[in-house]
This record gives C-alpha cells, sequence and structure tokens, in this order.
C-alpha cells in the first residue's frame, strides 16, 4: 500500500532539470587565460639569467677574471685569499704593498657591486698601460707567494662574451709582448650574453648547468 | 521586484586566473634562483700534443685538413696568386686563404652555406656522422683540438655564432679524453695557422683543468 508521502509525489508538478554551465565555463576561460599568458610570455622570452661567481679558484690557481665585452673589459680581481698571503709575508715593504693591492681591489669590487645599471655600461676600453700595470700586479703577487711558500697564485681567465673577442685580441697582444704576462697562467671560457656577475657573493653551483656547460 | 546581478562567476574565474599566475610567479621566481653558476676554468698548458685545427662559425663545424690547405696554398703562392696579401680560393669548405707575414695562413670564412665540409653540432648526437668520423680520428695521446670560435652575433641572439658548437664539441672530445683549446675570431681577427718564429702571438695551446 503507498503511504501518504509517495501519493503526495506522484502528483507533484515536474520540475525541468536545469543543467549549469557556469563551473565548465569558469575553467575553460581561466584556462584560456593562462595559456595565452604562458604564449605571450614566451613569445617574448627572455633567455634565463645564469649568475658567476665573483671568486673563482682551482686549488691554488686563483682567478683573476676578466670579462671581455663589444665595447670593453671588466676586470674583477680575486680578493679574500689574498689576505692570507699577506699575513703569511714576514718583509714589512712587501706587506704594505699587498695591502695596498687588496685596499684597491677591494674598492674596485665595492665599485661594481655599487653600479646599479647594466654591466655592459660598466665596461671600460681596455688601456695598455692599466693592463701593463696589472699583469705586473699579479706578477709580484705571485713571486711574493712563491717566496714565501704560500699556495697561492693568480691566473687570468677570460670570460668571453658574444662580440667581446675583439677586445680579448687587444688584451693578448700587449700580453704577447709583455715579459710580466709571460709567467702567467690563462684560462679562457665562451660566455652568453644572459651570463651576469654574481656580486653578493659565492652563487650555488648548479651541477646540472655545469654538465650541459 | 530588484533583480540583483550575480557576480560569483566573474569572481571565480578571475579567482583561478590569478591563483595560478601566482603559482606560475613563484615557479619561475625558485627556477630563476638555482641558477647560479661557477664558472669551469680551464687553463692553458705547454704541452708536446700536435693540434688538429677546427672553425666554428653559425653553429656548423669543419675540421681543417691541413695537408690539403698547405698544399693549396703553396701552389697559390708559387703561381703568384697569393701575393701582396692577396685573397685566394682554397677549395675547401668554401674557405679563402691570405697569406701574411705576421700570421701565417688565414683563413675568411664568409659564405659557409651549402659547402659539404661544415657540418652542423647536431651532427655529433649521430653515431655514423662524418663530423663524428673526422673527431673520432682524434688520437688524444698525440694530438688535441684547438678551435677558432666566431663570437660575432646577430643582435637578437644571445650567443657568439660559434659558441654553442664548441661547447658541445669539446664535452664530446672530453668524453673521449682529447683535450681542446680555443680562441674566438671575426672578421677582424681571422682564423690563422702560423709558427711562433713568426709571431709570439702564434700560439696553440691546449686548456684544461689542472686535475685533468
Amino acid at each position: 500500500m503507498a503511504t501518504r508521502a509517495s501519493r503526495y509525489a506522484r502528483y507533484l508538478p515536474e520540475k525541468k532539470l536545469e543543467i549549469s554551465l557556469f563551473p565548465f565555463l569558469s575553467i575553460f576561460l581561466s584556462v584560456m587565460g593562462v595559456l595565452s599568458f604562458i604564449n605571450i610570455l614566451s613569445s617574448i622570452h627572455s633567455p634565463q639569467k645564469i649568475e658567476m661567481a665573483t671568486e673563482l679558484e682551482q686549488g691554488y690557481k686563483v682567478a683573476f677574471q676578466m670579462f671581455s665585452l663589444p665595447d670593453g673589459i671588466i676586470i674583477v680581481p680575486p680578493v679574500s685569499r689574498l689576505k692570507d698571503l699577506q699575513e703569511a709575508v714576514s718583509d714589512q715593504d712587501v706587506k704594505d704593498e699587498l695591502a695596498s693591492i687588496i685596499v684597491q681591489r677591494k674598492q674596485f669590487i665595492a665599485d661594481i657591486k655599487a653600479y646599479k645599471g647594466s654591466l655592459d655600461d660598466f665596461a671600460v676600453a681596455p688601456n695598455v698601460d692599466n693592463i701593463k700595470d696589472l699583469l705586473k700586479e699579479i706578477r709580484f703577487i705571485n713571486e711574493e707567494a712563491l717566496k714565501h711558500n704560500v699556495l697561492y697564485e693568480e691566473f687570468i681567465l677570460f670570460g668571453i662574451y658574444p662580440n667581446g673577442g675583439k677586445v680579448y685580441h687587444k688584451i693578448r697582444d700587449v700580453m704577447g709582448y709583455s715579459k710580466d704576462a709571460a709567467s702567467i697562467s690563462i684560462g679562457l671560457e665562451p660566455l652568453d650574453a644572459n651570463w651576469t656577475l654574481n656580486t653578493d657573493g659565492a652563487p650555488i653551483v648548479d651541477a646540472d648547468l655545469r654538465e650541459v656547460e | 521586484m530588484k533583480q540583483l546581478i550575480n557576480v560569483d562567476s566573474l569572481t571565480d574565474i578571475v579567482s583561478n586566473s590569478v591563483g595560478i599566475l601566482i603559482i606560475l610567479a613563484v615557479v619561475t621566481l625558485i627556477q630563476d634562483n638555482s641558477t647560479a653558476y661557477q664558472l669551469e676554468i680551464p687553463i692553458e698548458h705547454q704541452s708536446e700534443l700536435s693540434p688538429v685545427f677546427i672553425i666554428a662559425k653559425d653553429d656548423k663545424l669543419i675540421v681543417l685538413d691541413t695537408d690539403r690547405i698547405f698544399t693549396n696554398a703553396a701552389m697559390q703562392a708559387t703561381d703568384g696568386s697569393a701575393k701582396g696579401k692577396r685573397i685566394f680560393p682554397l677549395e675547401y669548405g668554401q674557405l679563402f686563404g691570405q697569406i701574411d707575414n705576421e700570421q701565417g695562413i688565414m683563413f675568411h670564412a664568409q659564405d659557409i652555406e651549402g659547402s659539404k665540409d661544415w657540418h652542423h653540432f647536431t651532427q655529433l648526437e649521430k653515431n655514423d656522422s662524418l663530423l663524428r668520423q673526422q673527431l673520432n680520428k682524434i688520437d688524444p695521446e698525440k694530438q688535441f683540438a684547438y678551435f677558432f670560435v666566431y663570437d660575432e652575433v646577430a643582435e637578437s641572439n644571445i650567443s657568439g655564432s660559434g659558441f654553442e658548437s664548441f661547447r658541445m664539441t669539446r664535452e664530446y672530445l672530453k668524453s673521449r679524453h682529447i683535450k681542446s683549446g680555443w680562441k674566438p675570431v671575426d672578421s677582424d681577427n681571422l682564423a690563422s695557422i702560423c709558427d711562433m718564429s713568426f709571431s709570439p702571438l702564434c700560439k696553440y695551446l691546449p686548456s684544461y683543468l689542472g686535475s685533468s
């Protein structure tokens, strides 16, 4: 026997089943929006930035970095381990000389850190006398380290940016005829335009990137 | 009765989109922080190994057949075609040669399109490619690869025209224990082969880490 409720339900007016398109439209439009955003991003895709350390060393060899750009060079001298050499030296004159080099180099690094514009604008055209002085300085440091049995040797590491070869060749021409340069080791690496200097200390090395390299 | 406009759907769409964009921004930021890179520092070393010269330009490479080039250059010099720094065809890789007192034989590589002697660096991925065959002939006990790498680049590009091919080839050679050295070249500073007796700049040295 039918209950009262079921009898009542049989006579209820039939209600149309309404399908709401709203959730579908919402998701569809959101996805479309994000896809168009990604599309726009990839069309104006700027290559990933890679940052390089300001202080580089391989064992006792420490890099005196010279970044060769189309309009000039950026010099990034090593400082931190030079202090150990200064402490190991007994001769006061040499100590003073090293102290003045350290002050100069620190100022150099500070100037680079303080510069907020593009590194390209920081590059200066290589000056023959300046290059000769730098070579003399590196030779002096290396010889003093050898004299005092300190495991420390500076070498010049050229970072060659696209179109930076002309500046590099100018420097190598000077070095080719310099006695000071004869004993200085040299390394060079090609750099892409999106590789920049990390001036806030040594960055973490990304092993994958090194493998790619 | 007043009819209220329902903004639920709009709010939903906007909040969905903004949420996804925020996630994307965070992911990008995290990726950006992990791209710090410490340069490898291969250092030039004096070596008894003899160089095998390679030019890298526009993502392509040519392994220089020096015997063929020098024979051709000598013939050109004998018949006077190479006199007075005149540029002459080397009939190899669409290269042109020029003889200079200081720089020895210089190579002009202007138009290399269509030459069968130049190989795209992606050919390194193929086991039987001609490029691989040529590189595999280098004897690591006696020879090393020396690259002249074009650094000239179009404004829209981020890499020198030969940088990528050089890096990839160097990596391949490293896996075969073959040392390599390089220098950047361009239209003003051409690739050249000369002897140390010409100039102190005529040095071709392999670069590698002290430990290798």
